[in-house]
């Protein structure tokens, strides 16, 4: 047969999301790739110019949409870092808890997307399951399913709920169990593992070169968390371990960025217990809103020239804020919003990643570095 | 001839003949008499059993949703049938069992509370039996989704018909009928019961393999009409899945042959029937071999690479839409239906009761029960085999293919041949009891410690058979710089 370029988006079950992967194929076999991006690019960056600090966060909740908490607390350490305010050590711990079940959740969509990329809807239809589980625990949190808008410039909106931290160690407990079922479908199916194993070798050197990061690097065995590299928050208060995987010596493999994944949502859950335990007041106290044990004063504008930055641990990698505060008369808002996005400099790491490999194996590869395609474009 | 309360062939030919006898009969052709109650009768069957397979169809369907929604829910049966019983917060799943009619669930429901008090998950919690208890609450009688398939089919019918204008428009319309024709044609070679067959010609196993291997080339033709280049991969994957897994098919069911020692479908049954034992209890590795075969066959999960819908959208399918999807979709059903009968003919005996000889007024039962039973348990699998295991690529199917199941399929024929030739007891026409018994103990055996590696403390070691460890555990670093 001869080559022909294969225009695989911007719907296509193998996108998970809105973006174009140009294929060109030889038979089955890819020989090259070129990824198109940008067909869902909403000007965010722009968009925050002329919000005040409390409304970006809304935004920066929509940026990702497996993974909203993640993003606005990206945002909300960068605002505090400009704002210069101090947060009070629960409301640390109890943005620890949502982001991290945050994280859980978002790794679970990413599972349950990435069952049927391998031809398996059991898989989706399961850890939809347990996520659900953890949309509920957040949204006791944050008080909606999907966008919480949960964190505060200064604190968070709201304190642990009665009763919560029973409840979350009860889930996380099902939870812990219920992974094994997910290693019983997957890790114990030779088919799984003859689809993932040996396909789509990402080196770490090249990752480090690009820029790749987040659990992505973590599974070629490069240790670069930021939340152990830069502990910020309370993330050396709390007792854990980054997740990294043995790769061989070709690179890190599908399976690779699969057991990273699953080790970090049992890290996750680790975290969150061990949280619930330091919580300082307690875990079943609960406070007020806008109780100074949970949110403190922070003032409503920036001083002209001053700049705010944070690097923070998403589930798909670090992501970087960086705020200009000020500007002529316009201290209540940002004068520029910039957005690092893991998944854009993922993308084309990852399509060119899949060269060589079988027409089949580009879900499977595409499916293993968990694109989103929401804070790709922003 | 098995006995037959159902004797349905005998009440079509005479009623034909009476009709033929009273028309033509009376009339100056009366020589075409026989002829025309002979076509009368071929007729009537034709129309009986797709209508059969047609109206039972609607059973698989409605199987496969509700076992697949069962599977998925809860742990399913990969590892264990648990699903069937766990249930949170102390609840069953459901509590089905209360409304069968006059009491005759409550053992179950002693049973299967019973069991989620030794296995159940016991959580305190309400929202997770809440969020997971997917159980149906309303009335059983009604067969909950069971008409939903027709409200598809009103659904596919309603549709326009739409042709890509680039499309090489003949193949692209001939296609599906090549697909739904050859399928359909499948089940005038596939008898229901002793005396409900529509053709029982010398060579109709010979004949019904040949007719099942066509329709691969409508699928092929189907794709590369259709001018979209998934289409045209599907179709190509398909014709290049065929040779794999055709051959070793075709050698299993040799084997079925030889060790029956007919071409003819229902001498195949009758030779089981007669001689004391299924093909199952005999060529254990020819049905697990003919199942698999049979998967790729009619491409369901784990071969279903022509329409692997990750990365091909829908295969070959993605062009076609309204009514003709839905004939092809049916006539893939009914490709999974002909290889569940064929299945239960080749190697459960047909329509043969279990135990027929030995349980008192069993055969009391129309046989046409036994095959479609047997049929849908075989369905059970399928189901089974999509809901647990993952799609290979095309490489490992044909790797598969041609250094697994062609070996094995040989050595199968092989066996086949000594125990037809030398352990077959041609004089009294039965196998010695203890020929089935050996082979299955043998075979359990085997299946059952190949079962018990799965050690869950080796599994960490033996998590990369495919690929290495090379480098060594990266070493967290420390808190500060």
């Amino acid at each position: 047969m001869a080559e022909m370029w294969i225009s695989m988006g911007p719907q296509h079950p193998m996108t998970h999301g809105l973006w174009t992967l140009k294929v060109k194929v030889d038979g089955e076999t890819v020989i090259d790739t070129e990824p198109d991006l940008g067909y869902i690019h909403r000007g965010v960056e722009k968009i925050c110019e002329a919000r005040d600090f409390t409304q970006i966060t809304t935004y920066c909740d929509r940026l990702c949409y497996a993974s909203a908490n993640t993003w606005s607390h990206a945002y909300i350490y960068a605002a505090e870092d400009l704002l210069e305010v101090e947060v009070p050590e629960r409301a640390e711990y109890i943005r620890l808890i949502a982001v991290e079940l945050q994280r859980i959740a978002s790794h679970l969509m990413w599972l349950g997307a990435y069952c049927p990329d391998v031809g398996n809807l059991t898989g989706m239809v399961w850890c939809l399951r347990e996520r659900e589980m953890m949309m509920d625990l957040l949204q006791e949190l944050g008080g909606s399913r999907l966008h919480y808008n949960f964190p505060r410039v200064g604190g968070v909106k709201r304190d642990l709920p009665i009763g919560f931290a029973q409840r979350c160690r009860a889930k996380l407990k099902l939870f812990l169990d219920r992974i094994q079922e997910y290693e019983a479908i997957l890790d114990e199916s030779t088919i799984f593992l003859i689809r993932t194993q040996g396909v789509g070798y990402a080196k770490a050197a090249e990752m480090v070169n690009h820029g790749v990061s987040g659990p992505n690097i973590r599974a070629a065995g490069v240790n670069y968390d930021v939340r152990w590299a830069h502990p910020y928050s309370v993330y050396d208060e709390i007792d854990w371990e980054p997740a990294i995987e043995r790769p061989s010596i070709k690179g890190s493999d599908c399976y690779d960025r699969y057991r990273v994944r699953v080790e970090e949502m049992v890290m996750s859950a680790r975290m969150v217990s061990d949280a619930l335990d330091k919580i300082p007041g307690g875990a079943e106290t609960h406070y007020t809103s806008g109780d100074e044990a949970i949110i403190a004063k922070a003032p409503q504008r920036a001083a002209e020239g001053q700049t705010g930055f944070h690097h923070f641990e998403d589930s798909r990698g670090e992501s970087c804020f960086y705020l200009v505060g000020g500007g002529e008369g316009r201290g209540k808002y940002p004068y520029r919003v910039s957005i690092r996005s893991p998944m854009f400099i993922t993308l084309p790491y990852a399509a060119k990643c899949m060269i060589g490999y079988k027409v089949a194996d580009i879900p499977a590869i595409m499916g293993s570095f968990d694109p989103c395609i929401g804070e790709t474009d922003r | 001839m098995t006995e037959d309360i159902l004797d349905m062939r005998g009440w079509v030919s005479a009623l034909s003949q009476w009709i033929s006898k009273n028309t033509i009969g009376q009339s100056r052709h009366w020589e075409y008499t026989d002829g025309v109650a002979f076509f009368i009768t071929e007729l009537v069957m034709c129309v009986m059993i797709f209508g059969g397979i047609m109206t039972t169809l609607f059973v698989l369907l409605w199987m496969e949703r509700k076992l697949l929604g069962r599977f998925m829910d809860r742990r399913g049966a990969v590892t264990s049938l648990r699903s069937l019983w766990v249930g949170e917060n102390g609840v069953t799943a459901g509590e089905w069992w209360n409304q069968l009619p006059f009491g005759t669930g409550v053992p179950v429901g002693f049973v299967v509370r019973m069991l989620n008090n030794i296995a159940g998950n016991d959580h305190e919690l309400e929202t997770i039996s809440r969020v997971n208890n997917r159980s149906y609450h309303g009335v059983w009688w009604m067969l909950p989704g069971f008409f939903q398939n027709l409200a598809d089919g009103m659904k596919f019918l309603t549709k326009e018909h739409m042709v890509p204008e680039k499309a090489d428009r003949l193949i692209y319309e001939v296609a599906p009928f090549i697909i739904i024709t050859t399928t359909v044609m499948l089940f005038a070679f596939i008898p229901l019961g002793p005396n409900f067959w529509a053709n029982n010609s010398e060579m109709s196993i010979l004949f019904l393999m040949a007719i099942f291997g066509v329709a691969p080339l409508g699928v092929f033709f189907a794709g590369w009409s259709s001018n979209n280049k998934y289409t045209l991969l599907g179709g190509i994957r398909s014709a290049a899945q065929l040779t794999a897994y055709e051959i070793p098919l075709l050698i299993t069911v040799l084997s079925v042959v030889v060790i029956s020692g007919s071409f003819n479908m229902v001498e195949v049954i009758e030779f089981q029937a007669d001689s004391g034992a299924w093909n199952l209890f005999l060529l254990p590795l020819g049905a697990i071999l003919f199942i698999v075969t049979m998967v790729a066959e009619v491409e369901r999960i784990p071969f279903d690479m022509p329409e692997a819908e990750a990365e091909l959208v829908e295969g070959w399918w993605t062009e076609y839409g309204g009514m003709r999807w839905g004939l092809m979709f049916s006539a893939e059903y009914l490709r999974v239906y002909a290889a569940c009968l064929l299945f239960a003919h080749f190697f459960l005996g047909g329509w043969e009761a279990p135990f027929e000889d030995t349980i008192p007024f069993i055969s009391a039962i129309p046989h046409i029960t036994w095959v479609f039973l047997k049929a849908w348990t075989v369905f059970i699998l399928f189901v089974w085999f999509r809901a647990a295991l993952h799609r290979v690529r095309t490489d490992q199917i044909l790797e598969f293919g041609w250094r697994w199941l062609l070996p094995l399929s040989l050595i199968n024929l092989a066996f086949a041949v000594v125990l037809r030739l030398w352990v077959y007891d041609g004089i009294n026409g039965e196998w010695h009891i203890l020929v089935p018994v050996l082979i299955t103990s043998i075979a359990l055996a085997l299946i059952t410690i190949l079962a018990i590696d799965e050690d869950p403390k080796a599994l960490a070691e033996r998590r990369r058979p495919f690929s290495v460890q090379t480098t060594e555990v990266a070493s967290p670093g420390q808190h500060n710089e």
